[in-house]
């Protein structure tokens, strides 16, 4: 079964910030549903450091 | 070759191998004169996949009645078993003695030319979408279960009979477009032929059974071929009554077995509601399953529907983006038995003219490596679309160049600059960059575009007159793969405010998949521009069809407005910071027996 993990993208042309499930291996073309640029910065997830 | 599966392909065109799994058919077809005294005595029944599971067969059988060669093969998986032999009455029956429990499967290897690839299609299976009860109500069928039950060949010799009763159905109703032009369970796909086919089967009903009563529920009728509009006129004046509207779901009535529908008719605008003996699904069809073994084997791109993505829509429609590979029938896109044929004829002629021809001529635009930079690294290899480039650990890379087709993504992920891409090297795509923001950088937005897609866009949006700013600089690369890192550092370097970097769309990629590459390195690009304190927002993506010379003016519109928030300061920050650095020299290292002399 294909994992799905929920993902920020931030538009580089608006500035529009979302959440989207990305399917692993997944192949799309990403465009802001807001402005519809394909500028779509994959936002990854900062390491959190456990002290 | 029957009954074997492709396992691998390499090499080119011309000079492709296949290595090929001829799978283990437990009899002779050479000896088995297809008797059938082995089927009868065989103890083992299974559903028959070919009669859709509707009637059974033997685990010896005859696949289907066209089968070539028209022998008995045996399934093993379905089999008592051989090891120890726990049955072996279809051995002792055998006059010809034609079964062998040790057959095992052969690799066989072939050097072909070209390769048609024809894989056909996968039914949908609409046991999910549970309104129609498919898997609830004994009378609910597919279209596929009704050709078996119509054909004089099929499990009740073409007595059409409810799978319910086995009684004759007087009132059957269809509804198409299940599983097609539904983007709600990922299938936004027209299946092309269910409609035809619908109509083709009310045609049989009312020539077999006219006192029958049929109704199609539909949302439109697709008979555009040849002849189609005239079989659609005769269905309706033969009495099939076509209700424009699709039934949200289906209830049975226990004791009669019959199905009850409620539709809307978007005709007259009034709820309608059927009793019928039978209710057909005409479901769609989709790309078979096997298609991401296929595509990876010969490295073939997916249309977002997924079937595999042709060379060019209008111009090359039968041949596949890797050289020497040709497409026929559904695998390519929905299509009837005509379209299919008319195909397949034109992937035969163009691999026959291939042959023919003995060599081929291809473009000059082709990657070059340079065997005394090139690191062994390897890191080029996987980001050929086309698997061009050879290369193995510890030695250098090397380019097959008939099987290169010039997206130059390989020369822009060398950091070494051992890959040159002729007619786009470094040096003359760095000195279009510099002679173009050479003057007044600060006033210019500097766009890569690729040429078959974002520089037609260009072009489109100046032949339609699309009004635009004139500060945009536009440099031309076969793809947009081809622009590395380095290239839009430059740019920046140059004194550039706003940097574009352009493509085909994703469905649209001219390199099968290269402009993949491309978003990797723009993700890269923002993650170091931020690093260095650079504005991320200056560097741009967008993906522009050659028919999009709107949104290309668009673009250059909201472009030229982001060019004027960039400041002098930011201009001279991101010509500092994004500097090479320097490459730190590495002290000589001392040999041991000189340092220990000097001890």
């Amino acid at each position: 079964m294909a994992t799905t993990t929920i993902e920020t993208f931030r538009c580089m042309a608006c500035g529009h910030e979302y959440q989207e499930d990305v399917e692993r291996g997944e192949d799309k073309e990403r465009g802001c549903p807001k402005c519809r640029s394909n500028s779509i910065r994959h936002l990854k997830k900062k390491a959190v450091a456990k002290g | 070759m029957t009954f074997a599966e492709v396992e691998e392909i390499s090499g080119y065109v011309g000079n492709f191998t296949a290595k090929i799994r001829k799978k283990a058919r437990f009899v002779d077809p050479t000896l088995c004169n297809a008797c059938g005294e082995c089927e009868k005595v065989c103890p083992v029944v299974k559903p028959d996949e070919f009669q859709t599971g509707l009637s059974s067969r033997k685990a010896i059988y005859i696949p289907f009645p066209q089968a070539v060669p028209c022998s008995y093969i045996l399934k093993m998986d379905d089999c008592l078993g051989n090891n120890p032999i726990a049955c072996g009455e279809c051995a002792e029956v055998c006059e010809k003695k034609a079964i062998n429990y040790d057959d095992n499967d052969e690799i066989v290897t072939r050097e072909v030319g070209a390769i048609t690839v024809a894989i056909g299609l996968d039914v949908y299976d609409p046991t999910e979408m549970d309104e129609y009860g498919y898997t609830r109500f004994n009378n609910v069928i597919t279209s596929m279960e009704f050709e078996r039950l119509i054909c004089a060949g099929g499990p009740t010799g073409g007595h059409f009979v409810r799978p319910g009763d086995h009684q004759r159905p007087k009132r059957i109703g269809f509804i198409q477009c299940v599983g097609s032009r539904n983007p709600k369970i990922g299938r936004p796909w027209c299946s092309n032929i269910c409609c035809m086919n619908t109509i083709k089967d009310t045609l049989l009903l009312a020539d077999h059974y006219p006192d029958t009563e049929n109704i199609v529920f539909y949302q439109d009728i697709r008979a555009f071929g040849k002849s189609f509009e005239d079989m659609f006129q005769r269905s309706k004046q033969a009495g099939t009554r076509y209700v424009r509207g699709i039934p949200g779901d289906a209830e049975e009535d226990p004791e009669t077995g019959n199905l009850i529908v409620t539709v809307e008719n978007t005709t007259t605008g009034k709820l309608e509601r059927h009793e019928l003996d039978m209710l057909v699904l005409s479901v769609g069809v989709e790309p078979p399953k096997d298609m991401d073994k296929i595509s990876g084997l010969l490295t073939l791109s997916r249309t977002s529907d997924g079937f595999f993505m042709e060379s060019h829509p209008k111009l090359k429609p039968v041949d596949a983006p890797t050289r020497g590979v040709f497409f026929a029938g559904f695998c390519e896109a929905p299509k009837d038995i005509k379209d299919s044929v008319c195909q397949a004829g034109a992937a035969s002629s163009r691999s026959g003219a291939l042959l023919n021809a003995g060599e081929i001529q291809i473009e000059a635009i082709t990657s070059r490596v340079d065997e005394v930079k090139c690191t062994k690294c390897g890191v080029c290899a996987p980001v050929c679309p086309y698997g061009a480039i050879i290369w193995k650990k510890g030695e250098t890379a090397a380019v097959i160049e008939a099987a290169c087709a010039g997206c130059g993504a390989c020369g822009a992920t060398c950091r070494f600059d051992a890959i040159t891409m002729r007619h786009f090297t470094d040096v003359q795509i760095n000195a279009q960059i510099h002679a173009n923001l050479a003057e007044r950088p600060e006033d210019k937005v500097f766009a890569f575009a690729c040429n078959w897609c974002s520089y037609a866009g260009g072009d489109m949006a100046g032949i339609s007159r699309f009004q635009y700013p004139a500060s945009n600089r536009v440099v031309r690369t076969m793809c947009s793969a081809r622009v590395s890192e380095e290239m839009v550092l430059e740019a920046f370097r140059c004194g550039a405010p706003v940097v574009l970097v352009s493509g085909c769309h994703y469905a649209d990629c001219h390199y099968i998949d290269a402009n993949r590459q491309t978003v990797k390195r723009v993700q890269k690009l923002w993650d170091k521009l931020e690093r260095a304190r650079v504005r991320p927002e200056r560097l741009q993506l967008e993906w522009i069809s050659a028919a999009e010379g709107q949104k290309f003016a668009a673009v250059m519109r909201r472009l030229e407005e982001l060019r004027k928030t960039v400041t002098a300061e930011e201009i001279a920050h991101a010509r500092e910071a994004l500097k090479p650095k320097p490459k730190k020299k590495k002290a000589p290292k001392q040999e041991p027996v000189a340092a220990a002399a000097a001890t």
